[in-house]
């Protein structure tokens, strides 16, 4: 410290200005009228609003769309509006059957006016390889029936800061909901831009929202709809797959954006395409991967632990689960086959839903699902969705609450 | 129903430290968080090939190995906390207008007081003796503070005239008194100065002098500092400390209600996952928003109706993220941090972040130029904030929320690029907004108010540490963080949590003692 300092008096009660800090706070607190606490802050309450932690609703309707597939109309259970979301969000739905209880992801696949009527709209198509989940919602879903959703949330959405003006949507099979969602927002005025949907089928029976997408697509005309079908020729349609080639034609020589959603086998073929065409990472976005039903087919996958079976400890709070996992599922589904009430959402690795600690042993990660912040890898951490038993295990996962 | 000697509610900065502190003096601890991972603001979140840092622009008060801030001596030296960090090399970079309204700013203002005094005396000749004046005063109230943090409220008077005589002369002024009347700092000099206003909240005509020379002083004398891979590498590696010192931590677990006894004593708290019992909490939320809905009304004193209704609620934090997919050097960002407000004038540039429409200032960070790992090769993160002085997106209808916030983030991006000459939106690969309404969903803060309670006039840190004894008047039941004793920043919601800790371990430790 320089002691010559010596810095000039600005009052002459400096120092007793200095002593009188905290009385002076004393005074003002005291002198201060007795309110009321608020037990709401408004802004607090918009922003719960927007994200909530989860939202009962009611099925209110059940729509075959395709040859194999249901649009079910969710309806919000207490009435009025449902979080609001940007098109091309999607909601987990809770799914309980027997012990079982787990969570799948659907595209909002309405307008987002519905919603602040209350309405979402999922599309759910009948496959072999989710488990049972969309046998399951197809078959026992009843109208009437409540249940648990979450918060709209996904990043598949146009952003007009980012995004070029002009997107090619390339879709596959139920892959088309979102931008189904996105037809409807640019009709409704909630986005503005200029979507081209290239839909891939296999054949034209096979496609889904067909009378939808025609009628928004000659009502409106930011949004075209190109059908592209594999496995039958037919004029009017595009044959083949979607290929950098087709791509090139409906882009028009214009800048763009590709925004992709369909099966895994989908995303791998686009890649390539993609890359034909010197996109870079800006300029294509991809819909969830999805769980990782084929470990083995990924390049880095550990060969070795292929039809193995692990012990796994999960702890939750205070209770401990010993269970069984296959090194061919990821965790949480084992998770969820024993009953154990762990988060989830995205089940692509991706949203940290699930993010919980391996406290010992191993586990195989994916890098195409590894949707992990750095510092989470060394500290252990995982996502349960997109991790693979290598060894016996210890996981701690955390509970859930619901506001 | 498990039993623990105290627990912490919030895994924030605050409780986090609060909770570290509480383990290492052997208590038996739990930790709630009602989210799944820990930080509050403190924390990270990923997009395409990005992770974004949520909050933190710089560490103050961490230090070096060889000449340590309080905080590093806190969190690594005690809690053990071993992490890599980055030095950030330049105090600041402020591009502005002059008070007089027309002279252009554009300073860079490097680490160390002695380059420090070296770039004001260039930048406005004739300053320098101002300038050193400024930081001998403030060395004498670092020091003056260390003092009376010791004596923890039985402060020598006499001693404290004898031995910092100018800190007891300027202390209970704001800085803009201080700078002219006692410093007699020219207008140039002290438009350059009073840059890190906005850290702290308040406008240079309400800000106390005390509160911010320290913080002046602990960022040029120590340096400013970020760990290496975001907030999350702190706040989850203060966590894992926490764990390894024998604490327990329940995450997705909501505290809701805190029990009291016939003594109207803590007794226990329940939460989503069960009621535990204890004698003492340490609370890393709004005082204000507990009291409200967490405690019987009966137990609140009068006290704490009053103060609420007292204080107003400081900045709420507005944050644009970019995945930039272009180099920091190719899109020519040399300076990890931007000061770009309208005015260097504290007080007119506070008047106009009170509303959407007039503010304009935002600070701008590109991690990169610190940190090369931040982002992969080939691409740098450069985040764009600013913040409200009232609670303006309150008035927001959830139907106009993303085309405002859009509206706004494009404004700051334009107003960047038009200050700095940089250009940045053609590159932009991942974009998120943050707003007030994002920081109450993750960090349950009231109106977006991430900074706590105003430091402002009577409700500055002087006041508020020196009654740190008497703000608590509920039996077993204190408050860390932001909205606690020390006001916001990472360093001291650190602090807060450190010293609540400790305040709870000696009251343990008396009741164990019976």
């Amino acid at each position: 410290m320089d002691r010559k300092l010596k810095v000039s008096l600005i009052g002459a009660l400096d120092m007793l200005k200095f002593k009188n800090l905290a009385p002076n706070r004393r005074k003002a607190i005291e002198a201060a009228p007795v309110k009321p606490l608020p037990k709401t802050i408004g802004t607090n309450e918009k922003a719960m609003f927007m994200h909530p932690r989860r939202q009962l609703v009611r099925i209110k309707d059940k729509i075959p769309n395709g040859p194999d597939a249901v649009t079910v109309v969710l309806e919000k259970a207490e009435g009025g509006a449902l979080a609001p979301f940007r098109a091309g969000q999607y909601i987990s739905v809770s799914v309980s059957a027997g012990d079982t209880r787990t969570t799948r992801s659907y595209s909002l696949c309405g307008s987002p006016d519905w919603a602040w009527q209350g309405i979402y709209h999922i599309t759910v198509k009948r496959v072999e390889d989710d488990g049972f989940v969309s046998q399951f919602i197809q078959d026992e879903w009843k109208i009437g029936q409540e249940i648990a959703v979450s918060a709209p949330q996904g990043h598949l959405y146009y952003e007009p800061i980012r995004d070029e003006k002009k997107v090619l949507a390339l879709a596959g099979g139920s892959g088309i909901t979102p931008f189904m969602g996105m037809a409807y927002a640019i009709r409704d005025g909630y986005e503005d831009f200029d979507l081209t949907i290239l839909y891939g089928s296999r054949k034209e029976e096979d496609i889904l929202y067909r009378k939808e997408l025609d009628a928004v697509a000659a009502a409106c005309d930011k949004v075209h709809v190109v059908h592209v079908l594999s496995d039958e020729p037919k004029p009017g349609f595009e044959k083949g797959f979607i290929t950098a080639e087709l791509i090139k034609k409906y882009a028009a020589g214009e800048p763009y954006s590709v925004f992709m959603c369909g099966p895994q086998a989908m995303y791998t073929f686009l890649d390539q395409e993609t890359a034909k065409l010197g996109l870079d990472h800006k300029h294509v976005r991809r819909e969830l991967f999805g769980m990782i039903k084929d470990p083995w087919n990924q390049p880095d996958y550990p060969a070795q632990i292929r039809g193995k079976a692990f012990k796994v400890k999960v702890i939750l709070f205070d209770q401990e689960f010993n269970i069984t996992a296959s090194a061919d599922e990821p965790l949480l589904t084992a998770f969820d086959r024993a009953g154990i009430k762990a988060p989830s959402r995205c089940r692509s690795g991706e949203c940290g839903w699930c993010r919980s600690r391996l406290l010992s042993g191993q586990v195989y990660v994916p890098a195409v699902t590894d949707g992990r912040r750095g510092a989470d890898k060394d500290f252990g951490y995982i996502h349960p969705c997109s991790s693979f038993a290598m060894s016996d295990l210890v996981v701690e996962v955390p509970g859930q609450y619901q506001s | 129903m498990p039993k623990f000697d105290a627990v912490v509610i919030g895994a924030g900065n605050g409780g986090l430290a609060a909770a570290c502190r509480l383990a290492l003096a052997g208590k038996k601890t739990l930790l709630v968080e009602q989210h799944n991972l820990p930080g509050g603001v403190a924390s990270s979140f990923r997009r395409g090939r990005f992770e974004f840092e949520t909050a933190l622009h710089e560490l103050c008060e961490f230090g070096s190995e060889d000449n340590p801030g309080g905080c590093r001596l806190t969190i690594v030296n005690d809690y053990g906390l071993d992490i890599p960090w980055h030095m950030v090399p330049d105090n600041f970079r402020v591009i502005t207008t002059a008070s007089d309204g027309k002279t252009h700013i554009d300073a860079t203002l490097p680490c160390g007081r002695q380059a420090f005094t070296d770039e004001m005396e260039r930048l406005v000749p004739g300053c320098r003796a101002s300038v050193e004046a400024f930081f001998d005063l403030g060395a004498e109230t670092l020091a003056a503070g260390k003092y009376m943090t010791a004596a923890a409220g039985k402060v020598d008077s006499k001693y404290m005239q004898e031995h910092f005589p100018n800190f007891l002369r300027t202390a209970a002024y704001p800085v803009n008194t201080v700078l002219k009347k006692a410093l007699k700092m020219p207008e140039l000099a002290r438009d350059i100065m009073n840059t890190y206003w906005g850290y702290l909240g308040v406008d240079a005509d309400h800000l106390s002098f005390m509160q911010y020379v320290n913080m002046v002083c602990l960022y040029v004398n120590h340096g400013a500092w970020i760990p290496e891979k975001t907030s999350n590498q702190l706040t989850t590696g203060l966590l894992e400390r926490f764990r390894a010192m024998g604490g327990t931590a329940w995450f997705n677990c909501r505290a809701e209600e805190i029990l009291f006894d016939e003594e109207e004593h803590v007794c226990g708290l329940r939460t989503t996952a069960g009621v535990v019992e204890t004698r003492h909490i340490v609370c890393n939320a709004n005082p204000t928003m507990v009291y409200a809905n967490m405690v019987p009304e009966h137990i609140v004193p009068d006290r704490e109706r009053k103060l609420a209704g007292a204080r107003r609620y400081s900045a709420r934090m507005f944050v644009v993220y970019m995945g930039l997919n272009k180099s920091a050097e190719e899109l020519g960002l040399k300076d990890y941090s931007y000061f770009l407000p309208q005015s260097a004038d504290s007080v007119k540039e506070y008047e106009s972040l009170k509303r959407i429409e007039t503010n304009k200032y935002n600070i701008a960070l590109c991690y990169n130029v610190v940190n090369p790992k931040a982002s992969p090769e080939g691409t740098c993160i450069v985040s764009l904030t600013t913040t409200y002085m009232e609670d303006c997106w309150g008035e927001i209808d959830p139907k106009d929320y993303v085309k405002k916030k859009n509206e706004v983030a494009s404004d700051m991006i334009d107003w960047f690029e038009e200050k700095t000459g940089i250009i940045i939106r053609p590159y932009i690969e991942e974009f998120e907004v943050a707003t007030p309404w994002t920081f109450c969903h993750y960090a349950s803060v009231p109106e977006g108010a991430a900074y706590g309670y105003e430091l402002r006039d009577w409700d500055n840190m002087m006041p508020r540490m020196a009654m740190m004894r008497e703000e608590y008047p509920v039996k077993g039941l204190k408050f860390c963080g932001a909205s606690s004793i020390r006001g916001d920043g990472f360093n001291s919601a650190i602090f807060s949590g450190d010293t609540i800790a400790k305040l709870t371990i000696s009251e343990i430790n008396a009741e164990e003692a019976k």
